[in-house]
């Protein structure tokens, strides 16, 4: 794209998606680690996924001033307003995503505090899955691509098909009477949050392709 | 003009229905210096009834010139010559033979980017084109100027001193007093060349919401270099550069996703 009349409005603009990218890096890890501190039976990362959600909450208000101070000086027009505008709506998924992270963190702490079970390593299929499919939809908002946008989309299927059978098959161990329900449960309420985080990264992938495109898929 | 042939000299000019293009404009090109060089070159538009038209692009794309060419003003340049194509206003080419310019421009008034009434009364510079046309009447002078400034959204503010002089008004209500003139006469078509840019915002914001009120009435067509007001007065926009129709949409289409990579970089301000 050529460059603006107005240096500031490129830089700001740069800076802005750069804002969302760190963000979105620290969304993942966030992630990563909750999980990682449930499978490794590591307390620290699921309190550091805990104490560290304030600096993602801190980022999103960041992004949002950056959004707005954009907006308001430069009127943005076509690409560029999609650009601010869906920067603004991911920066909202990926708070959440935070969420769910410290949500999964919680739910990990009561499991291991409690004894950890076999039933825990259900997970790691569907957290690879959800690992996979965030760190992509970053990849695609970064590059700004229509067609992996789409793909992004699509893999949400399998996301969704694991957590149907781990919620299943845990449903069936409790309904049969298993003796420790309460932490199969929170193995349920986990892949719940990662079937969530699943969502968001498709919430992610739709505003990108809203980017590149104008068109507004979501709801479709 | 030959009154047989003619659409435009008829008192009543034939209604166009909201949509329908009151202004047909085929492949004209214009130069003004007798067809050595282009100003503009093979523009096709269609501009409809009873909306709001803005004409944008960098200085020097022709915009003005087209517009100027819809009242034929640029005959009072007299290196001006339309080089190929023709404009259609109300079916009739306008550049026919037998079409006189001020006959055109009583369907066509024309509101300019500096403000300039007459040195004369409130009341005579509205009441100026209808006297040109031969009305002496006093009560259907007296109505049309009410009629003007009440449209024109000037009369709450001028009602109490219509013979005072115009020039005294506030630069706004100078602007005004020139749309309520142009209106007066009653035509069909109203061509706005920046008519806020000598203005401060609240004055803009008065004749952006005074352009709102006129699309019942009047097709209005404005060029303008500010975007922000393009966005926020016209249905459709036409970009132009280098004396080119580049991209004519609705302006919604050229502001959110123009199809146009040139259009897209000159409305986000990256025009190199």
């Amino acid at each position: 794209m050529s460059a603006h009349i107005l240096k500031n409005y490129d830089s700001d603009l740069s800076a802005l998606k750069d804002s969302v990218v760190q963000m979105g890096g620290s969304a993942l890890d966030a992630l990563e680690k909750s999980v990682a501190g449930l499978l490794e039976g590591n307390l620290d990362q699921c309190y550091d996924v805990i104490d560290d959600d304030e600096a993602i909450d801190t980022q999103e208000k960041r992004i949002d001033e950056q959004g707005m101070s954009i907006l308001l000086r430069f009127n943005p027009v076509a690409s560029d307003l999609r650009h601010v505008l869906s920067s603004i709506n991911i920066c909202r998924s990926l708070e959440r995503i935070g969420d769910h992270a410290v949500t999964i963190a919680k739910r990990s702490r009561k499991i291991l505090k409690a004894g950890a079970v076999n039933e825990v390593r259900l997970i790691d299929p569907l957290f690879r899955e959800v690992q996979k499919i965030v760190s992509s939809a970053l990849t695609v908002y970064s590059d700004v691509d229509e067609e992996a946008a789409m793909k992004v989309i699509q893999m949400d299927q399998k996301v969704d098909d694991l957590h149907k059978s781990l919620g299943k098959s845990l449903s069936a161990q409790i309904a049969g009477g298993a003796k420790e329900t309460e932490p199969l449960l929170n193995i349920i309420f986990i892949s719940r949050s990662l079937e969530r985080i699943g969502d968001l990264a498709v919430n992610i992938a739709e505003d990108v392709v809203f980017i590149s495109s104008a068109e507004d898929i979501r709801h479709t | 003009m030959n009154d047989s042939s003619s659409t435009l000299d008829s008192a009543d000019a034939p209604e166009v229905a909201s949509n329908e293009p009151i202004i047909s404009i085929d492949n004209l090109s214009f130069s003004y210096d007798l067809g050595s060089t282009n100003t503009l070159r093979d523009i096709s538009l269609e501009i409809p009834a009873g909306k709001v038209t803005a004409f944008i692009g960098p200085s020097g794309c022709g915009k003005s010139t087209l517009l100027r060419c819809l009242n034929r003003m640029n005959d009072l340049v007299d290196t001006a010559k339309v080089t190929g194509g023709s404009i259609s206003i109300l079916g009739q080419d306008i550049n026919a033979p037998d079409v006189e310019a001020i006959e055109l421009r009583k369907h066509v008034g024309m509101v300019f980017q500096k403000y300039n009434p007459f040195p004369k009364s409130i009341y005579e510079n509205v009441a100026y084109g209808l006297r040109v046309q031969g009305i002496k009447n006093k009560s259907v002078l007296d109505q049309a100027v009410e009629e003007s400034l009440q449209k024109s959204a000037l009369w709450d503010e001028v009602k109490d001193r219509l013979d005072s002089s115009a020039l005294g008004l506030s630069g706004g209500q100078q602007q005004r007093l020139c749309i309520a003139r142009a209106i007066a006469v009653k035509p069909q078509i109203v061509l706005m060349d920046e008519p806020c840019s000598a203005l401060d915002p609240i004055a803009t914001a008065r004749i952006e919401e005074l352009i709102a009120e006129l699309q019942e009435d009047f097709t209005i067509v404005i060029v303008t270099h500010n975007m922000q007001q393009a966005t926020r007065v016209s249905n459709r926009t036409a970009f132009f550069y280098l004396g080119e129709l580049i991209e004519y949409d609705d302006t919604s289409k050229i502001f959110g996703n123009p199809t146009r990579k040139q259009t897209e970089d000159y409305v986000s301000g990256r025009f190199g």
